[in-house]
């Protein structure tokens, strides 16, 4: 699916790995409508799962309220004791990662194996 | 929502009524703007996120939620010397987004706050900013430069100099 900055179009997908790793597969644009759309979804996920690989490789674009759908399972999943790390954010999404300081509280990761390995320490 | 093309090609407006669901317009314009205009994608991303950020303030804050009978008006200006220019005209309380204050950003050593990072990328993604009170509500000038990278331009307000980066 493609997508443009600030689109509302996104997919959200799971697929359950080895070592009881949940990968989740966002595809298109976390803008507002897009944010909310999977808000749920991502909650759900934070609540039943410990370790959470969030695939972002197909995400075109992210605002202030997508930042919010990734901190908020993030923080929960924290709480409990799990490990949530983002991967494979393109140049600009990975720019508002950065100037937010969600790197600094939630690991970005572009290449799959080391992710994975961050996620199995648990 | 109401689109307006000047016959000078002077200004594109768009007008979206006080309800967030009409964020959903800005994507097609503006990809709409960058065809039109040979607008650089990380231009585009940097013009999408500021325009969301600083429409859905004036609608959750400025408007104090959903309005159907306000409006949020975005002109766009042509491109002179590779930069372009954004105005966002609302109708709400006075509010000076460069006055603001930022909220820190994450780090490991505090809880994980949610929210509160619009202020902070908009002053990151924007080139330049202006701000400037007008008779029942704001108008926010947002400029971006299509030569190169926006991160490291200035902003001002109509008073101050005002560094963002």
């Amino acid at each position: 699916m493609q997508s443009r900055p600030g689109d509302k179009n996104i997919a959200i997908a799971t697929e359950e790995l080895p070592d009881g790793i949940t990968k989740v597969i966002l595809d298109g644009s976390l803008g507002i409508e897009g944010a909310a759309a999977v808000d749920l979804r991502m909650n759900v996920i934070a609540g039943s799962s410990k370790a959470v690989l969030v695939d972002l490789q197909n995400v075109s674009f992210i605002g202030s309220m997508g930042l919010r759908a990734l901190v908020a399972p993030a923080r929960a999943i924290k709480n409990r004791g799990g490990k949530i790390v983002l991967f494979g954010p393109n140049e600009s999404v990975e720019k508002v990662l950065k100037s937010s300081g969600i790197d600094t509280v939630i690991p970005v990761h572009h290449d799959l194996q080391t992710a994975l390995a961050a996620l199995q320490s648990i | 929502m109401m689109r307006e093309n000047g016959t000078d090609q002077a200004q594109d407006i768009l007008t979206l009524r006080g309800r967030l669901s009409e964020i959903a317009e800005l994507a097609p314009w503006i990809e709409s703007l960058a065809l039109r205009h040979t607008i650089p994608p990380d231009v585009q991303f940097a013009i999408a996120l500021c325009l969301e950020e600083v429409i859905s303030n004036a609608i959750c804050h400025g408007y104090g939620g959903e309005k159907e009978d306000r409006s949020v008006v975005v002109r766009f200006i042509a491109p002179r010397d590779q930069y372009i220019v954004f105005l966002v005209e609302d109708e709400a309380p006075p509010f000076n987004p460069l006055d603001a204050p930022e909220l820190p950003p994450l780090n490991p050593h505090e809880e994980m706050r949610i929210g509160g990072q619009g202020l902070r990328l908009l002053r990151r993604f924007a080139g330049t900013l202006e701000y400037e009170q007008m008779p029942g509500g704001n108008r926010l000038r947002l400029g971006f430069s299509t030569a190169g990278s926006s991160e490291t331009a200035s902003a001002t307000t109509d008073s101050t100099d005002h560094q963002v980066t």
